[in-house]
This record gives C-alpha cells, sequence and structure tokens, in this order.
C-alpha cells in the first residue's frame, strides 16, 4: 500500500472515530436547551476542558504555520512560546471575575457579558452589536482559514486521491455533522482525541529532526553556519515586535468567544483554575516543539524561499516518511494530528459562531430551547457559505485574515476593562471600539501593519481605551455637576 | 499548613509580578544587536535565556493558577440596610 493510500485509510478510519464519539456525546445530552448545546450542560472536567482548551488555541496555523515562521525568521521565532503562554496569564485578569457571574446569570454567549454589565446604559445595544459583529467577523475569517487548510492537507496526506474540492467539503460535513448532533460535548470529546494525536505526533516528529541531524547542538551550530543571520541577537525592530505580538495576542486571544465560552462550561471554578494550571505548559510542549522543527529545516532546505518557507512541514514530513515502513506510519500519524488541529479549531469556532449569531445578533434568547435548533440552522448556512468561499482555491482573503487579531483586541476595554472598572460607560466603549477598528482596518489596507515593529492592532488599542476610559470619566463629571442642578 | 486567603492572595500577587519581570528578561533588548551568540545548552544564548524565562513563567503561572480562587457564586454585596 502507498502512502498516499496509507492517508486516505488513516482519514477515513479517523473519520469514523470522530463521528463515533459524537453519537456518543449525542446520546449523553440531559436536554435541549442553549446550555447544553452550546455548553456541554456547563459540566466539562479538568481532563477534557484542559484538552479542548489545548486542541482549540492550537490551530492548524500553529502546526503549519508556525515552522514556516520559523524557517523564514529564525531563533527569534521563540517569541511564539511566549506569546502563546501570555493568553494563560492574561486570562488571570478576567476568569476569577467573569465566572461568578456568568454562572449566576446563565450567560452562553460573550454577548451575554457586554448585555448584563452595560444593561440600561445608553449605547448598550449599539455596544452588543459591534463586539458580537467584530467577534463573528473574527470567526468567520477564522472558519474560512481552517476549511483552506483542511482542503490543501486532505489533498497532502492522500497524495490527490481526496482533491482539495472534496476535503474542503467532506470535512466540512463531518464536522458540521458531529457538532449539530453532540454540540459542545461532542466538540470537547473529540478534541480529547486530537489534542492527544498533536502530541505524540509532534513529539516523535521532533526526536526524528533533532535526532537526524546530530542533536540540538549540532543542528544549531549548522543553522550558524547556513544562515549567521538566524541566530544573530534581533534588532531593536525585532525586540519592539517581540513585545507587541505577546500583547497583542495575549489580549485578543482572551477574548476569543471559544475560550470564554469554555469559561462559560466548567463544571466549577476549582475545575477551570486546574485546567489553566496545565494549560500553561502547553506552549512549551507544542509551540517550541514547532519553532525547533522549523528551525531544524533551514540546513536540510537551505534554498526554500520566503513564499516556499510554509511548505516546510510537508517537506520534512515527506523525508521522514520516506526513511521507513514505521516512520511513515508516524509521518501519517502528525499528518492526521495536524488534520485534527485543524478540525478542533473549526468545530469550536462554528459552534461558537451559531450561538453569537442566534443570541446576540438575532436576539434570541439563551433561555428558550429553541435557540438551540436556530443555533444548528445558523452554524450549518455559515458553514455551507464558508465552504463554497474556500473552494475558490486561488482566493487570497489573507489580509482579512490578518486583520483577526486587530479586530479581536478591539472587544479588549468591553470586557478586561468593564469587569474591574464600573465607571466604563457603554457609549465610549463603542465609539472607542468604532474608533480602534477604523485605524486599525486602516492600518492593514494602507500596508502599515506595524509601526517600528508595534503592530497597528495594538497602538489603535491605545487609542481605543483612552477613548473608553475618558469619555466614561467625562460622562460621570457631566453627571456629578448636573445632580445638584436637578435638586 | 494551609494558607490563609490574604496570604494566598499576596503570593499569587508576587507570582504575577515575577512573570512580568521574567517577560522583561526574555527579550533581548539589552544585548548588542547583531552580535553572534555562544551556544549554550544546544541553543543561541540568547534564546536559551528566552526559553529558560518561558520555563519560569509556565512554572510560576501554574502555581499562581492553584493559588487562584474562580468563585461558582458571586460574592455577596453588603447593601447597607438593616434587616426588620
Amino acid at each position: 500500500m502507498s502512502f498516499a493510500q496509507s492517508g486516505v485509510v488513516a482519514l477515513l478510519l479517523y473519520l469514523c472515530a470522530l463521528l463515533a464519539v459524537a453519537e456518543v456525546a449525542r446520546r449523553a445530552r440531559r436536554d435541549s436547551s442553549p446550555a447544553d448545546h452550546f455548553l456541554a450542560g456547563r459540566d466539562l472536567g479538568v481532563f477534557v476542558l484542559f484538552l479542548t482548551l489545548y486542541a482549540t488555541t492550537y490551530s492548524g496555523n500553529s502546526l503549519l504555520g508556525y515552522p514556516g515562521e520559523a524557517y523564514r525568521r529564525g531563533f527569534s521565532w521563540i517569541m511564539a512560546t511566549g506569546f502563546m503562554m501570555s493568553i494563560i496569564v492574561v486570562f488571570h485578569a478576567l476568569v476569577p471575575r467573569l465566572r461568578p457571574i456568568a454562572i449566576a446569570n446563565g450567560f452562553v454567549t460573550p454577548g451575554d457579558w457586554v448585555r448584563h454589565r452595560f444593561e440600561g446604559d445608553p449605547g448598550s445595544r449599539g455596544l452588543l452589536l459591534g463586539v458580537s459583529l467584530l467577534m463573528v467577523i473574527a470567526l468567520g475569517n477564522f472558519l474560512f482559514a481552517q476549511l483552506k487548510a483542511m482542503g490543501e492537507l486532505a489533498d497532502q496526506v492522500t497524495g490527490g486521491i481526496v482533491p482539495y474540492e472534496l476535503g474542503v467539503f467532506g470535512l466540512a460535513g463531518v464536522i458540521l455533522l458531529y457538532e449539530t448532533r453532540g454540540g459542545m460535548r461532542a466538540v470537547a470529546w473529540t478534541d480529547v482525541a486530537q489534542g492527544v494525536l498533536m502530541l505524540v505526533g509532534l513529539a516523535a516528529l521532533l526526536s526524528w529532526v533533532l535526532g537526524s541531524g546530530g542533536g540540538l547542538e549540532a543542528v544549531t551550530r549548522s543553522i550558524i553556519e547556513v544562515r549567521p543571520s538566524a541566530a544573530v541577537v534581533p534588532d531593536a525592530r525585532e525586540c519592539a515586535n517581540w513585545v507587541s505580538t505577546i500583547v497583542l495576542l495575549g489580549l485578543a486571544s482572551v477574548v476569543y468567544p471559544q475560550a470564554i465560552q469554555r469559561i462559560y462550561a466548567a463544571r466549577s471554578g476549582r475545575v477551570l483554575a486546574r485546567s489553566f494550571s496545565l494549560m500553561t505548559f502547553m506552549p512549551l510542549a507544542t509551540t517550541a516543539v514547532v519553532t525547533l522543527i522549523g528551525l531544524a529545516a533551514i540546513p536540510r532546505f537551505a534554498e526554500l524561499g520566503a513564499a516556499e518557507a510554509d511548505r516546510v512541514m510537508p517537506l520534512l514530513l515527506g523525508e521522514w516518511a520516506a526513511a521507513g515502513p514505521l516512520l511513515a506510519v508516524a509521518a501519517l500519524c502528525v499528518f492526521i494530528g495536524a488534520l485534527a488541529a485543524i478540525m478542533s479549531t473549526a468545530d469550536s469556532v462554528l459552534l461558537s459562531l451559531g450561538s453569537m449569531v442566534a443570541e446576540d445578533l438575532m436576539g434570541r434568547s439563551h433561555r428558550d430551547a429553541s435557540t438551540t435548533l436556530v443555533g444548528k440552522r445558523v452554524a450549518a448556512g455559515v458553514m455551507l457559505a464558508v465552504a463554497v468561499l474556500a473552494l475558490n482555491r486561488e482566493i487570497t482573503l489573507w489580509r482579512l485574515i490578518e486583520l483577526k487579531m486587530e479586530l479581536l483586541v478591539q472587544c479588549v476595554p468591553a470586557f478586561l476593562v468593564a469587569i474591574h472598572w464600573k465607571g466604563l460607560r457603554a457609549r465610549p466603549t463603542l465609539v472607542g471600539l468604532i474608533a480602534g477598528t477604523v485605524v486599525a482596518i486602516a492600518g492593514v489596507l494602507l500596508g502599515w501593519k506595524r509601526i517600528g515593529g508595534v503592530h497597528i492592532g495594538v497602538l489603535s488599542l491605545g487609542l481605543n481605551l483612552a477613548i473608553a476610559t475618558l469619555g466614561s470619566a467625562l460622562a460621570a463629571g457631566s453627571r456629578l455637576e448636573r445632580a445638584p442642578a436637578s435638586e | 499548613m494551609p494558607l490563609s486567603e490574604i496570604a494566598r492572595r499576596r503570593l499569587r500577587r508576587l507570582l504575577l509580578f515575577a512573570i512580568a519581570l521574567l517577560y522583561i528578561v526574555s527579550v533581548p533588548w539589552y544585548r548588542t544587536t547583531g552580535a553572534v551568540p555562544d551556544v549554550v545548552l544546544g541553543l543561541p544564548d540568547w534564546v536559551t535565556v528566552a526559553l529558560s524565562c518561558y520555563v519560569g513563567v509556565a512554572v510560576l503561572n501554574s502555581i499562581a493558577w492553584w493559588l487562584t480562587d474562580v468563585p461558582d457564586e458571586t460574592p455577596r454585596v453588603d447593601s447597607g440596610e438593616s434587616s426588620p
């Protein structure tokens, strides 16, 4: 059996296993309420919560994109380990305060927090719409990227036996099937299998890459010899970019809707804290590993251009698979692991999209059981639309995808500031959000993605925060002045 | 002996402060730009420093989460009104 045929068999076995898990999850459901479907009845334990957080946070980009980035940028890409870890650090500012309020009020979506926090405040409806719209756009972009990556990977694993188009539609169909049948429970349980596959595959690949290169020190010395610029101390601009990326990713990832919904879905606050205490090690087990894999590719494929760097992972796996039948099986595990990473991110994104559009944009109540059905229909419609869009292999929406973090980070004041400062008002927060978003989009479209190494998203967040906080302070001052006059 | 609530909070704050310091040290802004590095523990020295800082962040952050009390109920706020 050829490697491509083995790929088809492995893919089919994997998909059958996913559907079986989804069926078990469907039978485990308690009722048809939105909380049961979208949050697994708020009953996720430490192990499942930890692995679903892990599989959701680490997308296909982490496994396929980061090695290419390490290959392009050299050792400074170690910053990726830092920014992935910063997400779990920044959660300290949100989780202990948000969780009890979410449980007391039965939150299902991120918009439920905005609705609750700014209730009765002038401009609160606009703020809810603004925050939800930004999140839905960012998630839509994210889903689009995952579907494209799924199609490409299925094509590569099976040597074209499963073509790109079939990969996109077939895998999107499978995700939709298990997500609509089993909801968050199915997503979380399949995430467990997907997370384990990712970890095992990466550990095996790293040991082979370093082992065949003569060990870590030999690989590093080869990199210094082949491309010294990859190992020298980075300049001030790269250091500024390092700090800016940690700030942008740390803040924006905390307001990922699928991450916020997992805060609501934990069985208890204690379970949540234990899961985070494990999650903090995962950048070392994943991001640092894929960075080292990408770096080890520098002396192996010295001639690759910047544009071809994204092919580093498939090239390494191809070499690995050719080294022997046992290694071919291991390479297949990594391929399926990468596919698992993409699918686990896509399913969580889709679940969040369905609930957010149904509740926050269409105004359905999270206490109404029919909202679950509406959410499922929305998810199906969104999946179909995005899959059709992704069918065009040549389409380049990458600029929009790059905007994802710049857009999401504009929601930070409505969550992180609002939860710590009672004085924050809806209208100035909305104005700040609009101003920050306009500046971020304009900056990216004009090609000013970074200024002096600092992301336009971070700079526009500064403007956003200034407007939201100063505007709220001024509004409080004018209210105090009016109060004695009215008396 | 279990830590008191105040001691836990203080220790958690201290850990978060240490994490912030580790992040500052992890970025090689204080090194000479373009310098060819020594290889320490199999990696360029500035990369070893950065990675060691991130290992430190992971350990301290893990402890900080163990010390974090994530309540499942909103703490009762005393309204100041006396009950009848």
